[in-house]
């Protein structure tokens, strides 16, 4: 573990710039990407601004060509419901649309680079997941939707932008909070491909994503002591990795943390891999009820390990085999400063790009780095202590000092509480014989009860106060081994603060035949409907149970490639069992009841007549 | 210095003895469901009467036919799960449950399409319970001792 005399310093005169400069990532992209963070000016100027009506009606505001920077913050009054947002790409005819696709295969192979995804996602979830999956992709069909035209299109948009402007940029911002010097490095980009290009979960126009580094000051100098970055399916302390922690926080020439990007997605990750994201989906409460229930029954009454089939999984490729911009790299950053006062983000509230009203958002463009979609304040902005779950974290210097004031603290209350435990124990006493002389005298009845209530009283809050003197020795020990500890410069656990770790998939453990694994995912949702439509057509009669044979056997094949089939043969037996076993219980429940009171009976004779006999 | 104590074999659960009894229980019950078939058709007596496939149909002799030489497939794998049952060996615990899986879609199919064999449904259904259970599964080294299955 490295300790703290070997971390970078930066001065505290430091300006915002130099600070942000001084500690500014390095960030590694899969190959394959399409999209790096990019300034907003040149964006701005290929879009259009539009407004979303609560009657359904698009407006357009400002033509694509026309909108500036002054234009876009102007102030423009709406109606509650209302939704502004940009749109980098216009709407495709099918020919623009078909001429957009052929143009961007054209561009792939002239860029190269090709992404592989290698074990895919659908070869990583089972057949169940498989199938929702399926389930999710018509979904679209429903929902709104990028498509893949404008995908296409905003990948050659961007390319012939970065032609213009080869700049990487990212938007710093210093804020200071609570003994914290925070930086954050937001990141801008044109479009989110997971979905087009990944396989992902979504697309849309325009990304915003953001780390931070949280410093402490120490003898003039600032001292960088966390690193958060926002991810999917984490949050809070979760986010952030203590400076220290070498095994999940990459440095880079000695002062700049290593970010590696998800394929499309953007999201940042400390550790390079592929990572199994998960989209729950929406189930209606008394579906949800039905699984839990059965859930608890599986595990705490049969044993079986949980089982929740009910989500789809993707895959977050952040391999870092791609571009990486940073210092020390071929590509470099470009920094812009930004706070409150930069119009922008704290002027312009909509969307940053396409509002494809999703009505469950992954497909709508996000809003700016101050704001939430819905045009609320974004936690990240005006809580960025909190969004890492720092809000409870004082700096190191200023931790001795309070764990020196609760000791205190406790000292002196330990001090009341000598004092007070005896004054009340005596006090108790006192009316406890006072009590004890009422007894035998029934004219004293009323006295005697509401002497009894007092007495009770007194003696809990004396058991309290006994009680608090134990708990606070407890206390006192913990917090002084605590600064004893912090004083020999020992730290604690570097992921104690940690509820749910990134962890990187191990694809090499996932399947047992690899290639025959993958081609099964492909084909099986596929076979499965030939077999269904096979049963419809020549066996008629026998439809519910060649179903459910067929679906067991392709579970079964399924678990052999996985190298789960012993485990899926139990539940499966186990599953077929518990329906038997309700089909016997509906025949035969007379029989059943009466054989087992015979039993208990029996049973309980037997240890009655034994204990009689003893 | 002191006798050892004649046993110092741990006992198994009652869940194997449980087990080993309702196999051999189906494998009687399936050996009638071999038998009796082929005999009230007298082939034992005549031997095959007529034709057993019509028109890339079964008929209904062969009907019978198929269903003895199933039953005669499960008894048999049956006995050779129990053999090694006993002498607690993994395979044997993942043919046995394999077995019940099987002779369960059966009993369930048979269910909902003629008529079921409550007593195979019945064994089944404690053959399966008694071999999820924790420490049998142990004992077959399918569960480690920290409750992770294998």
């Amino acid at each position: 573990m490295a300790s703290v005399s070997d971390r970078p310093t930066a001065p505290v005169t430091a300006s915002d710039l130099d600070l942000l400069r001084k500690f500014e990532p390095v960030v590694s992209y899969t190959k394959g990407e399409q999209f790096f963070p990019t300034h907003v000016e040149h964006y701005i100027s290929e879009c259009s601004l539009w407004e979303h009506h609560p009657d359904g009606r698009d407006e357009l505001l400002i033509r694509q060509g026309e909108l500036t920077m002054e234009k876009l913050i102007e102030s423009r009054p709406a109606a509650f419901g209302s939704v502004r947002y940009l749109r980098f790409i216009e709407p495709l005819s099918l020919a623009e649309s078909a001429q957009v696709l052929g143009d961007q295969l054209l561009l792939r192979r002239k860029l190269g680079g090709y992404f592989h995804a290698g074990i895919g996602r659908l070869a990583r979830g089972g057949i169940l997941p498989r199938l929702l999956d399926g389930l999710f992709s018509l979904s679209f069909v429903m929902r709104g939707k990028v498509s893949a035209a404008t995908a296409a299109a905003a990948e050659l948009d961007y390319s012939e932008m970065f032609s213009e402007d080869p700049r990487y940029t990212y938007y710093g911002r210093v804020t200071r909070q609570n003994g914290w010097t925070i930086l954050q490095y937001w990141f801008f980009f044109c479009f989110n491909s997971w979905r087009s290009g990944f396989h992902g979960v979504n697309d849309h126009e325009s990304d915003w994503e953001m780390v931070s580094i949280y410093l402490y000051e120490a003898g003039g100098e600032l001292i960088p002591e966390w690193a958060a970055y926002a991810s999917h399916d984490f949050k809070g302390d979760d986010l952030r990795r203590r400076w220290d922690d070498t095994q999940e926080l990459k440095i880079a020439e000695l002062s700049h943390p290593v970010i590696f990007a998800g394929a499309g997605s953007h999201a940042s990750y400390f550790r390079r891999g592929e990572y199994q994201a998960e989209v729950n989906l929406p189930l209606p409460g008394w579906f949800s009820g039905l699984i839990h229930t059965w859930n608890k029954m599986w595990t705490e009454t049969l044993g079986q390990p949980a089982i929740n089939s009910f989500h789809i999984p993707f895959v977050d490729f952040a391999r870092g085999d791609g571009l990486t911009i940073g210092p020390g790299q071929l590509q470099t950053w470009s920094p812009v400063l930004m706070d409150e006062s930069t119009p922008w983000a704290s002027q312009y509230r909509g969307l940053w790009g396409l509002f494809a009203r999703d009505p469950i958002s992954g497909e709508n463009a996000p809003a700016g780095p101050m704001y939430n979609r819905d045009g609320s304040s974004r936690n990240s902005w005006y809580d960025p202590l909190g969004f890492a779950g720092l809000d409870k974290v004082p700096p190191p210097p200023q931790m001795l000092q309070m764990l020196a004031e609760n000791c205190r603290k406790i000292s002196q209350r330990q001090e009341e509480l000598e004092y007070l435990i005896p004054k009340k124990a005596v006090e108790l006493q006192a009316k406890g014989a006072r009590l004890e002389g009422m007894e035998g005298n029934p004219h004293l009845a009323k006295q005697y009860g509401a002497l009894e209530k007092e007495i009770n009283m007194l003696s809990s809050e004396v058991r309290n106060l006994r009680r608090e003197v134990w708990e606070n020795i407890a206390l006192f020990q913990g917090l002084t081994r605590r600064q004893e500890q912090m004083k020999a410069g020992g730290q604690d656990d570097l992921r104690a603060h940690i509820h749910h770790l990134a962890d990187p998939d191990d694809s090499t453990q996932v399947l047992r035949f690899d290639r025959a694994a993958e081609t099964w995912a492909a084909i099986s949702l596929s076979l499965l409907m030939f077999a269904i439509a096979a049963i419809i057509y020549f066996a008629p009669g026998f439809i519910w149970a060649g179903l459910a044979i067929i679906l067991i056997l392709f579970v079964v094949a399924e678990s052999f490639l996985r190298g789960a089939f012993v485990q899926t043969v139990g539940r499966i037996t186990l599953i077929l069992a518990m329906i038997s076993a309700l089909i016997l219980f509906f025949h035969f429940w007379k029989w059943i009841i009466v054989g087992a009171l015979v039993t208990m009976g029996i049973s309980l004779m037997v240890q009655r007549l034994r204990e009689l006999t003893g | 210095m002191a006798k050892r104590k004649k046993s110092d074999k741990k006992k198994s659960p009652i869940a194997i003895t449980v087990i080993a009894w309702a196999i051999v229980v189906l494998f009687l019950i399936r050996l009638v469901q071999v038998f009796e078939p082929l005999i009230r058709n007298q082939f034992f007596m005549k031997g095959i009467t007529g034709p057993l496939f019509a028109s890339w149909r079964l008929t209904s002799l062969g009907s019978v036919f198929l269903s003895s030489a199933t039953y005669m497939v499960l008894s048999l794998a049956g006995i050779v799960a129990l053999v090694g049952f006993l002498r607690l060996h993994r395979w044997s615990w993942v043919l046995l449950m394999a077995w019940t899986g099987g002779s369960l879609i059966i009993s369930l199919v048979e269910y909902f399409y003629s008529r079921p064999n409550y007593a195979v449904m019945a064994s089944n259904v404690i053959i399966a319970f008694a071999l999820n259970n924790t420490e049998v599964q142990r004992i077959f080294g399918i569960r480690r001792d920290d409750g992770l299955s294998l």
